[in-house]
């Protein structure tokens, strides 16, 4: 039995993850800078603290984690920019430190692999130490690839604690609220007209599994990323959702999606670039080092994402 | 309805090819590049029919080795007309069928509708790694190391070699791939232009602006290829041993020899065939 702290536990993916590993009989608190959700189960202990504030510190001295798993990257852009950066850089700063102070043996740190950013020079696959070219383009994602630089730089420099850094492609599933799961969701959705990539997906089930193997595989350090079977383009994807697409001409569809993106759900405008260039991620190591087997294929996964939306007209 | 059209366009034998070849794809029929087996069919269906127009020559398809394979041409005529006339020659006409794996400029991408025709048929960015991976999977890959420097050649210097890149030999060291030698001769004269207009290129960002001489004359249709014949040669494979990671000198002697080689067969070529349309 481990002693976990899960930072982020208000969403989906890190409750997700703190409730199996529960269920294999660890023992789980999370943590989250939000309101405690009305959803969230009794069993699992939550605190709210804000990962820059002196309160989270007392979470930690009093729960005395073996492990941390610090799911708790903020993805919200309609979020200030500060707040973000407060959050995801100067945030997961502090929790590193507290970690280093109380001793904890592990830290997970799920980043993204949208870091690596849309490129029309993009090769297939990307491996882990391959350029994060996201930045340059859009500011938007700085804190994410700040977070994300942070987080290698503590894997490589410090024996202790085991730091293992994650970038899974695109998380879907019935439960998952980011970005593009709610972008699937839609009845009509706007796609670059012309353009139509392959992208990959991962099942929340196989990406708490990955986190699971992350957290409990002896003497893992390093940056991994995250991947399931099956690239498919863009167009499929959305055709089984079951969504109609609209193809808008490239030098509109950003305006048109940073405007949508104050009305209601939408892509942000950084994943645009997504919908033109393929980014191809390899996950050959993680897989080797952990013996991580995705179980989900692609199209179970997205169908079960838009499995709770009602499609009739 | 275009399923129908696309159903309707193809070419029995272009499907015949495609059965016979062992591709990995996923169970959706994708490959991590975004090949897609069933547009790819569609596609080669209507690349054949352009390629009749040209009505390609083509010897010394025996000369392509099994398994991995570099296949290195000069590159002229503006458009890439001339690297679908091989990938088709190569699908309908070796024995066995070769799905060829061409390497495109990195641009290529950011054109709508083009560069998603090109990924399913099989077109990858022309990327070290892409290629180094698609190698050592024993696949063919097509490269034109002049670049856009030589489809955007001018009628001038028309059928003398740009100076070749050092990237395909670099890889063709590192994964043990012979170079098969390849000369197209006719695509130079199929869209003539008298200057790349460089200025003017270099301002709208792209790599070359063809100006065909009887543009004045003919506006827009200037620039819809002439019935040049092309033949296509295909010289003995050329195997290179040393490192990949060598100075760049010792590449270039290497790349020198293809570059004589693939400069000899044009010539002998150009001394052979009887006219520019036949």
């Amino acid at each position: 039995m481990t002693r976990l702290l899960v930072t982020g536990v208000a969403g989906s993916l890190a409750r997700l993850t703190a409730l199996a590993l529960q269920r294999d009989g660890h023992d789980v608190a999370g943590v989250d800078y939000r309101r405690r959700p009305k959803d969230h189960p009794d069993a699992l202990p939550y605190t709210q603290a804000n990962y820059n504030k002196t309160r989270i510190e007392d979470v930690v001295r009093r729960f005395r984690p073996e492990t941390l798993l610090h799911l708790g990257r903020v993805g919200n852009l309609k979020l200030a920019v500060g707040k973000r950066f407060d959050l995801n850089v100067v945030g997961s700063g502090k929790l590193f430190e507290l970690a280093q102070k109380y001793d904890v043996a592990r830290v997970v740190v799920l980043s993204t692999f949208h870091i690596y950013g849309a490129h029309p020079a993009n090769h297939v696959p990307i491996a882990e130490d391959e350029p994060l070219r996201s930045g340059a383009d859009f500011p938007e994602l700085s804190d994410a690839v700040q977070l994300d630089n942070l987080a290698s730089q503590w894997a490589y420099r410090y024996a202790r604690p085991e730091t293992v850094v994650l970038r899974p492609t695109n998380v879907i599933g019935p439960d998952i609220k980011n970005a593009i799961s709610t972008y699937l969701r839609q009845r009509t959705v706007a796609r670059v007209l012309g353009f139509d990539p392959m992208w990959q997906f991962i099942h929340q089930t196989d990406v708490v599994e990955a986190i699971r193997l992350a957290a409990t595989t002896p003497k893992l350090i390093g940056v991994y990323n995250i991947a399931a079977n099956g690239t498919l383009p863009f167009s499929r994807a959305l055709e089984e959702c079951g969504a109609r697409a609209w193809p808008i001409p490239g030098p509109l569809a950003t305006q048109l999606l940073r405007t949508m993106g104050r009305f209601g759900p939408a892509l942000p405008p950084y994943l645009v670039d997504f919908c033109r260039y393929p980014v191809i991620i390899n996950d050959a190591r993680f897989r080797a080092e952990t013996g991580f087997v995705p179980k989900v294929g692609v199209l179970e996964a997205l169908r079960s994402t838009v499995s709770t939306v009602d499609r009739r007209d | 309805m275009i399923g129908d059209l696309a159903k309707a366009s193809l070419d029995p034998e272009v499907v015949a090819a495609f059965d016979r070849l062992a591709i990995r794809t996923d169970e959706l029929g994708y490959d991590p590049w975004g090949f897609h087996r069933d547009s790819a069919r569609v596609l080669y269906s209507l690349s054949r029919q352009l390629a009749r127009y040209f009505r390609p020559v083509v010897t010394g398809l025996e000369n392509l080795p099994e398994g991995r394979v570099l296949i290195v041409p000069n590159h002229s005529g503006q458009l890439p007309f001339d690297g679908m006339v091989i990938a088709v020659t190569m699908l309908l006409e070796a024995q066995p069928p070769r799905l060829v794996r061409a390497m495109a400029e990195r641009w290529v991408p950011t054109l709508p509708f083009v560069g998603e025709a090109f990924s399913r048929s099989g077109v990858v960015v022309g990327d070290p790694i892409n290629c180094k991976n698609l190698l050592e999977h024993d696949n063919a890959i097509l490269v034109f190391p002049e670049g856009a420097r030589g489809s955007g050649k001018p009628w001038a210097r028309r059928y003398r070699l740009e100076a070749f890149g050092r990237g395909f030999m670099r890889l063709a060291l590192q994964t043990g791939t012979p170079i098969v030698p390849v000369s197209v001769v006719g695509a130079e004269e199929s869209i003539p232009s008298i200057t790349a207009l460089p200025w003017l290129a270099k301002r709208l960002g792209v790599p070359y602006i063809p100006v065909p001489p009887h543009l004045p004359l003919l506006g827009p249709l200037a620039y819809l290829p002439l019935p040049t014949r092309f033949y296509v040669d295909f010289g003995a494979p050329l195997t290179f041993e040393g490192p990949y990671d060598d100075e760049d000198e010792a590449i270039q002697e290497k790349v020198d020899v293809v570059q004589a080689t693939v400069q000899g067969m044009i010539d002998a070529r150009l001394a052979l065939r009887p006219g520019v349309f036949t």
